[in-house]
């Protein structure tokens, strides 16, 4: 008697177990990016420090910032907004052909949409690297997901 | 010494009409698929910061992105992507470096939808490949949209499936380039 309970709790266990495994495998799998809103920014700096970091050590600053969660201040230059409503800000001085460039999340274009050139604004995007000046177009340090913080 | 003038008069004007001849842009599209025919699961991936840089004047086009700035909708299949496939920490970039060889037939002052030939080579994970594609050129009041779509095989690029899901990413990728370029003003 005390030996077949024994197999069905063993069984039981197993099975709550084969479906925990079952459920956690679906949610992971489904995962979507968590929306940026929810992020916690690993740093927050301004537009010009973040251009620095690359450019003086595009090494280290890559491994240190690269699929971070960024919060970067700064003064628009342009939203760049093309035929299909993807919108790209893009921060730095006007002066310079060097920026950062902040893909803005689909799901958050209308909120750039009015965005003025020369508006101080802080904004949310995960880093996912630097295009050092190759072709004669200034470096950009790109972030990715973006989302208005507050301007 | 006029001689020297005006060579160096027609040298500067030269040089002024090439820097006029360049269109790009640093948010161009490029659109990744790899969906296997038989898995009801998409494989797919859009980057919005494609830069693209094509010389009017010699047909020399470029292309260059950074890897992890593609998204997919599911983070577990980016993460793969990134860390499994094409390895973003050791190889964050993409590049492409070719010529529209029918250059000739593109007037790049007058509106129109362009067929063009593109030859070059493609680096993705550290490997180079020779590719060849069909695209068009539009032109539309002074910007140039160009637009392409090619087939790449996976395993070229020694990016290698693991058996378990190989069934569910197909073999070949296809890759669809949308940028709109403007005049680069010097």
């Amino acid at each position: 008697m005390k030996k077949k309970s024994f197999i069905w709790y063993t069984l039981l266990i197993v099975l709550i177990i084969a479906v925990a495994g079952g459920f956690y495998a679906y949610k992971e799998f489904n995962r979507k990016a968590k929306s940026m809103s929810e992020e916690q920014a690993a740093f927050r700096l301004t537009q010009a420090e973040l251009l620095n970091e690359f450019s003086a050590n595009e090494k280290a600053a890559t491994e240190k910032f690269a699929d971070k969660v960024l919060e970067v201040t700064g003064v628009v230059k342009l939203v760049d907004t093309d035929d299909k409503g993807f919108a790209t800000v893009v921060l730095g001085d006007s002066g310079s052909l060097s920026s950062v460039r902040c893909s803005i999340d689909s799901t958050q274009t209308q909120t750039t949409a009015s965005l003025q050139p020369n508006t101080k604004i802080t904004i949310k995007g995960i880093c996912t690297g630097y295009n050092a000046d190759e072709l004669g177009l200034g470096s950009d340090v790109i972030l990715n997901r973006c989302v208005l913080l507050k301007s | 010494m006029k001689t020297i003038l005006l060579l160096l008069c027609i040298t500067l004007s030269a040089a002024a009409v090439t820097a006029q001849s360049k269109y790009y842009t640093k948010s161009g599209k490029i659109y990744f698929d790899a969906t296997s025919p038989k898995s009801p699961e998409n494989v797919n991936a859009v980057n919005k910061s494609v830069i693209c840089v094509l010389d009017s004047k010699t047909g020399n086009l470029q292309f260059s992105v950074l890897m992890k700035g593609f998204e997919f909708e599911r983070a577990l299949m980016q993460e793969h992507f990134n860390e499994n496939y094409v390895e973003s920490n050791k190889f964050p970039k993409g590049e492409f470096k070719g010529v529209i060889s029918n250059n000739g037939a593109v007037n790049y002052a007058k509106d129109g939808v362009y067929p063009v030939k593109v030859s070059g080579k493609l680096t993705i994970h550290g490997e180079t490949k020779a590719i060849e594609t069909n695209g068009t050129l539009t032109v539309k009041n002074g910007k140039v949209t160009a637009t392409a779509e090619f087939v790449v095989t996976i395993a070229d690029y020694k990016i290698t499936v693991p058996q378990l899901v190989a069934d569910k990413v197909a073999k070949t990728a296809t890759i669809k380039v949308d940028c709109m370029l403007d005049v680069l003003k010097q």
